[in-house]
């Protein structure tokens, strides 16, 4: 089989970054958005998202990627990933609308004898739906992880493929295209593909909801999480890279697509998602941790305190802000005074009516009467007790994420609280 | 979870206190006043609720303006039973009946954490509510009545256990150990007095009610410290300032060990600067003023 062409419709995170990485490994790419503004920004290199080594990438491969908003472009592909960033709601809820319009655009597009590949996360039952009679349409399990997507785009653990029939072998140029990752490819019945892809994501969940709530365990009895951990990673039934860390609750959007899908399908079906609802419990519960850590230090003590925040986005190495902690905590502090830094985020995205835009970490803590660090960003892990206890005002720092160092900070004056360890 | 109807602080015109003669409706009644707000305090004496021609009677004391404070209910010292549940629905059915004669501007209800199941022991407005006696379900159902009246802005408070130097009730905690400790020199503890729970001093309470009242909000809301602590822990704390003339003794224990803690986000983001008064503040409070009584 020579080398197939593949498409990419959809040039939000997901599909930008697939397309780059399979560009990356050696293939022709037709990267295809409706949007005619978004195409030309990328033509001239203007990324929308940004992920660590996708702008070398886009350079390096710039003779295998054509970037176009006509879809007709796409008759030259022998197989077309479907890939929007699927919206989601305040409730987790999907919009299927752009997905829908997109696949139908491609469908009359493509040639008929191309592969079509869903790869935006769906309910489960959408694929088989969107079927076409004589057509090949698959759905892939994406694993995309704001911040590391693009190693996880070229190192993939597996493919997870959804068919119509999976006892069928695959279309020569879409096992091409796999087989070149080098990875296991496991195809499965469609309604399979997307729930296994669901399953991923709630056993992550189970993972960091039993870390929250032993962390807070913790903070009471005098136990440290950070102790815990790697006693834990050694066990092999939960494993070296298992989701362990102590977080304030679940953000990014993702994963509580999947918890909102897993609900609205028990609700329906009549089966049992109470331990479901008992994680998104927790995670409201863990995300206000920093408030009421704020609240009971500083806020409910002091007139008119100053407020440091560091980091902006949901979390490190992404502009994204999807439910993001920080911008939640913000939105109880409207009645305070707020200096902001993040790396790659405006400040004007917090909506603070009295915030000031910090021109680095330590200016935004000029002064200021605590430090709350709400991005795990690794730049803010260079940040100096001393030079801290300096220009602080208070005496407050808010680390959930263990950056810095407990021991030096508590050294230099400054009371420090974090996540997982008694203050 | 409650939202402001203002965003900004202003008094309310008026506030018409019903059941007024009680623990927290007189501390209530001295806030208003420090704070120059209008008030009409109705007691049973002036009002009595249980009977039919209440009705009437309130609904032409209610102006459009109004907020309106229902405190009134008999509690569980005058009795647990059915029929002590019938007379406080009958109650509560009077108001709503006067309140859909008379509009008012904001409804406030104070209910009881008794509305939670007595076994949970994390507590917040989003646990359900699934009373397990008579007096949970009572104040329940009258939440669920006063959420009827059409057109009402409503406003649910569930206080955990308050206490303050006038109260007027004898339940197990800081109130009881003090007279305790003052009257026979001993404070009794079932078993070891293990049990967590969360005291707020009425003055906490009546200081939340007023920015409630001040910013028209509507919704549930938990009132607690978000600070539980032992009875043992409280009987210590009043123990304390008798010095050795207050003994700290054991009775068998009745009731399976339960616990309860409050997590009090939603108070926070509805009042960021809230700050309670620290029990330990709260109990030497009320001995300076019981001694200056005496």
């Amino acid at each position: 089989v020579s080398s197939p062409v593949v498409g990419f419709a959809g040039m939000t995170h997901l599909g930008l970054v697939s397309g780059v990485c399979a560009a990356e490994k050696g293939f022709r790419v037709v990267c295809y958005d409706p949007a005619a503004a978004r195409i030309a920004a990328l033509r001239k290199g203007e990324l929308p998202v940004s992920e660590p080594q996708l702008g070398e990438l886009v350079a390096k491969n710039a003779r295998r990627l054509s970037f176009t908003a006509d879809a007709t472009d796409l008759a030259a592909c022998d197989v077309v990933y479907i890939a929007p960033d699927v919206p989601t709601d305040d409730v987790g809820q999907s919009d299927l609308g752009p997905i829908n319009a997109l696949l139908e655009a491609v469908t009359a597009a493509a040639r008929r004898d191309a592969v079509l590949v869903v790869l935006s996360q769906v309910p489960p039952g959408f694929t088989r739906s969107k079927q076409r009679p004589g057509g090949m349409l698959y759905y892939q399990v994406e694993t995309l992880i704001f911040g590391r997507a693009v190693e996880r785009a070229l190192q993939p653990e597996r493919y997870i493929v959804g068919c119509a029939e999976p006892s069928q072998p695959l279309p020569a140029a879409y096992s091409a295209f796999l087989e070149a990752h080098g990875c296991p490819i496991l195809p499965m019945r469609y309604e399979s593909a997307e729930l296994a892809k669901i399953s991923i994501n709630m056993c992550l969940v189970a993972s960091v909801s039993t870390a929250n709530t032993l962390a807070e365990l913790c903070e009471k009895i005098g136990a440290d999480w950070s102790e815990i951990v790697p006693a834990l990673k050694l066990d092999k039934r939960i494993g070296q890279h298992a989701y362990l860390a102590a977080g304030l609750g679940i953000a990014g959007g993702n994963l509580e697509r999947d918890l909102a899908t897993v609900c609205r399908l028990a609700d329906e079906l009549g089966t049992d998602a109470g331990v479901v609802r008992a994680w998104i419990a927790n995670s409201r519960h863990r995300r206000d941790w920093a408030l009421r850590t704020l609240h009971r230090e500083v806020l409910s003590r002091k007139e008119r305190p100053v407020i440091a925040v560091l980091g902006l986005a949901y979390k490190q190495d992404t502009h994204s802000t999807k439910n993001s902690p920080s911008l939640a905590l913000l939105e109880q502090l409207h009645a305070f005074a707020v200096r902001l830094y993040d790396p790659l985020v405006p400040a004007a995205e917090a909506r603070h009516p009295d915030a000031r835009a910090a021109n680095s970490a330590l200016d935004a803590c000029d002064g200021a009467d605590a430090l709350v660090i709400m991005t795990p960003w690794s730049e803010f892990r260079a940040l100096n007790a001393a030079e801290l206890a300096r220009r602080l005002k208070g005496r407050t720092v808010i680390d959930p994420y263990a950056l810095l160092d407990a021991r030096a900070f508590r050294k230099a004056g400054l009371d420090y609280h974090t996540l997982g360890a008694r203050s | 979870v409650i939202a402001h109807g203002s965003r900004e602080p202003r008094s309310p015109e008026r506030v018409v206190l019903l059941g007024a003669r009680g623990f927290i409706a007189r501390a209530l009644r001295e806030r208003l006043e420090a704070e120059r707000i209008n008030a009409l305090a109705l007691s049973s004496t002036e009002l009595d609720l249980t009977r039919a021609e209440s009705v009437a009677q309130l609904a032409a004391r209610i102006e459009r303006n109004d907020a309106v404070v229902m405190l009134a209910a008999l509690t569980p010292d005058k009795g647990r039973d059915a029929g002590t549940l019938i007379q406080n629905l009958t109650m509560m059915r009077h108001v709503c009946a006067a309140l859909e004669k008379a509009r008012c501007e904001q409804l406030v209800y104070f209910s009881s954490d008794a509305v939670y199941d007595s076994g949970v022991s994390r507590v917040t407005e989003e646990t359900p509510a699934a009373p397990r006696d008579l007096y949970g379900a009572m104040h329940r159902t009258r939440e669920i009545m006063a959420a009827s009246v059409p057109g009402v802005r409503l406003l649910v408070l569930r206080p955990t256990l308050v206490y303050g130097t006038h109260d007027t009730h004898d339940a197990y905690g800081p109130n009881r150990f003090r007279r305790a400790a003052a009257k026979d020199g001993k404070i009794a503890l079932f078993g070891d007095g293990e049990e967590m729970r969360d005291h707020i001093h009425v003055d906490d309470v009546v200081r939340i009610t007023h920015m409630c009242l001040e910013q028209q909000s509507t919704g549930v809301l938990n009132l607690a410290t978000g600070r539980s602590i032992s009875f043992r822990k409280v009987a210590e704390l009043v123990a304390l300032h008798f010095g050795e003339r207050a003994e700290i003794v054991s009775l068998p224990r009745a009731n399976v060990i339960t616990h309860r803690h409050y997590d009090v986000t939603s108070l926070i983001k509805a009042f960021p600067g809230y700050r309670p008064i620290p029990i330990e503040e709260g109990i030497a409070r009320c001995h300076r003023e019981m001694v200056q009584a005496a």
